[in-house]
């Protein structure tokens, strides 16, 4: 039987990895919620992030510097493919809109390959998170709860920005219907361009975050994307406590069940994704209608 | 009347075609720089898009979870082979297929009851599901991260003596087989009234449910229907590669049959066969060259998005749009002389 401490500390494993999975499933959810879009390149805007961050940490030392990096870069690159493609696609079916960014998710990561070869990168912690934290006798990664308070600065950010600011109202109002918003006089289509932007730059921050948790290569979107596309079933598509909720519920499935039955981890989640979905298919915290 | 033995006749055309086709193929593929096993595997990977196209090409439902089934139907029946525990070949194959028919009834069940993005998403979380499963709690039976290997070559002991199919053009042969019946029956299916259903559901779900059809039961048939195909075409890539590994679950491989099937031409049942070959041979031929030994997948990737961006139909759809814009002054003048 697995002692306390070690239950303890999967606990917060749980915590910090489903904060990551919030983070980009916000990203998803908030683009989703107003384009009507699931962008399917968003776990290689994670990965760019990640290489961003990398490459400007290794060279400066900062790893701040490396964050900044990863936002800017992110944004800009969401703001060049909505404006030369995904605005091609707002009136055409779903199908070809998750075609194109499941395309544009090829492109991104082989250039990704192409430019820093097929090799993991070691991304190290920064000065700042490598220590161990005593937490009551649980002796814990400083850093892992450092990603917790980061997630959890961006998370009350992004709130305030989407139901306390006007920009925000916007949003909201583009939500509910764009046509209106549009005939108001309130450009919508700046709107979806800075709104494409910001999830974008979520996923980012989420790559370079993640970084030094796992390894940076081409490939490390690709799970993270459909571990944050189970948060978003189980949450609620659309909804912002969803992605936190989801994200929550998915981070300690993956731990805990890593104790107690490794062989299951991830076989778990997907199967609390089921169960979600035959019991409540709008997800958690979804409104029904609203997919 | 006439029409419908002038529909006859173009099937039978169009059966022979692929005949020749097939025959020529793997003899035709070294004289462009490639060979029988690529061949073979353009086949295998043309058989495994048939099902993606009766689902998405004829019924609209984008599923980038198919390679659960390829994967259930690739391990089903190598480990019946291997374990010598069906007479021959054909018999694994057969409970290879059925068992991914019957994965695609339980995934089907749960995801064909959302629609669109939603129904996108659950497709590649069932097939991760499946990826899962294979690679840890399975693994006595799958191999885990280390698949199946030795698989045995097909043959089919008669009594008196064995159909042995084990050389390289053997296997084409063999898996050339399958995939002729699999594209006539397929042409059968959407020739039917069935499949005229299926093409109402892609027009226009609500009509087809409001003229009275059930429209879930229609595409829960497709789905399975797509989940066999998926399951022997993955039953064949055993036999063909003499081994089966976890990949075949990826979500790599449900992308990939995508991508082929919409580059060939999703809605054309040649689409997916003539995409498989676009992408199997220009990986090979890219890679051979040093300076884009890296980029294939690059360069793949932009033309994919090209063609969805500015050429829905792929590239065969494109053809067939290109020929009846030529045709249709002939057909007019035909049509006024007959008049």
């Amino acid at each position: 039987m697995p002692d306390f401490q070690l239950i303890a500390a999967q606990l917060l494993n749980g915590v910090a990895l489903g904060s990551i999975l919030a983070l980009v499933a916000l990203g998803l959810t908030i683009i989703f919620g107003l384009l009507g879009f699931v962008n399917f390149a968003h776990g290689a805007l994670f990965t760019i992030g990640a290489y961003a961050g990398w490459l400007t940490y290794t060279k400066t030392g900062s790893f701040v510097a490396g964050i900044g990096a990863a936002l800017v870069s992110c944004f800009i690159v969401g703001i060049v493919i909505e404006r030369i493609l995904i605005r091609l696609y707002y009136h055409r079916p779903k199908e070809d809109q998750i075609l194109v960014t499941f395309g544009l998710s090829i492109v991104l990561v082989e250039i990704m390959r192409a430019i820093f070869t097929g090799k993991s990168q070691l991304l190290s912690t920064p000065s700042w998170g490598s220590g161990v934290v005593n937490l009551a006798g649980i002796f814990y990664p400083q850093y892992r709860l450092e990603v917790i308070a980061i997630v959890g600065v961006t998370l009350v950010v992004i709130y305030f920005l989407i139901y306390k600011t006007r920009i925000g109202l916007v949003v909201r109002a583009g939500i509910d219907d764009a046509l209106i918003v549009n005939i108001l006089g309130i450009d919508v289509k700046r709107t979806f361009l800075l709104v494409f932007a910001l999830g974008a730059a979520l996923a980012g921050l989420s790559g370079i975050i993640d970084g030094p948790l796992l390894a940076v290569n081409p490939d490390m979107g690709t799970d993270v994307l459909i571990q944050s596309f189970v948060v978003i079933v189980i949450g609620g598509v659309g909804s912002f406590g969803g992605a936190v909720l989801g994200g929550l519920i998915a981070g300690e499935i993956i731990s805990i069940a890593t104790v107690f039955v490794p062989d299951y981890a991830q076989v778990l989640l997907y199967v609390a994704m089921a169960a979600v979905l035959i019991l409540r298919p709008q997800g958690l915290l979804g409104v029904e209608g609203r997919a | 009347m006439i029409a419908v033995r002038s529909r006859g006749s173009r099937a039978l055309v169009a059966l022979g075609l692929m005949a020749v086709f097939l025959v020529a193929f793997p003899f035709v593929m070294p004289l462009i720089g490639g060979d029988v096993s690529l061949a073979t595997r353009v086949l295998v990977l043309g058989l495994f898009g048939l099902g993606v196209d009766l689902i998405f090409g004829f019924t609209g439902l984008l599923s980038f979870g198919q390679a659960a089934f390829f994967g259930t139907g690739a391990v089903v029946t190598a480990y019946l082979l291997r374990e010598h525990l069906v007479p021959n070949t054909l018999v694994g194959l057969a409970l290879g297929t059925v068992a991914a028919a019957i994965a695609g009834i339980v995934v089907g069940s749960q995801s064909l009851r959302q629609v669109g993005v939603y129904f996108a998403m659950l497709t590649i979380a069932f097939s991760q599901l499946f990826f899962f499963l294979e690679n840890a709690p399975l693994k006595a039976f799958t191999g885990g991260e280390s698949g199946l290997p030795n698989v045995p070559r097909a043959a089919i002991p008669l009594g008196f003596t064995t159909l042995d199919f084990s050389s390289a053009l053997g296997t084409y042969a063999f898996i050339a087989i399958f995939f002729f019946l699999s594209y006539m029956l397929m042409r059968r299916i959407i020739a039917s009234p069935y499949g005229a259903v299926l093409g109402a559901i892609l027009e226009n779900p609500e009509r087809a449910a409001a003229v009275g059809h059930d429209v879930l039961r229609y595409k829960l048939i497709a789905f399975t229907i797509a989940a066999a195909y998926a399951g022997l075409a993955g039953g064949l890539l055993g036999v063909f590669q003499g081994f089966v590994g976890p990949d075949a679950f990826s979500i790599d491989q449900s992308g990939q049959i995508i991508v082929m099937t919409v580059i060939g031409g999703a809605g054309t049942l040649v689409g997916p066969l003539v995409g498989a070959f676009i992408w199997l041979f220009l990986q090979s031929s890219l890679q051979s060259v040093d300076a884009l030994a890296g980029v294939w997948k690059l360069i793949l990737g932009i033309v994919f998005v090209l063609l969805i961006t500015g050429f829905r139909r792929g590239v065969v759809g494109g053809i067939i749009t290109f020929l009846r814009r030529r045709k249709k002054p002939l057909e007019a003048d035909i049509a006024t002389d007959a008049a």
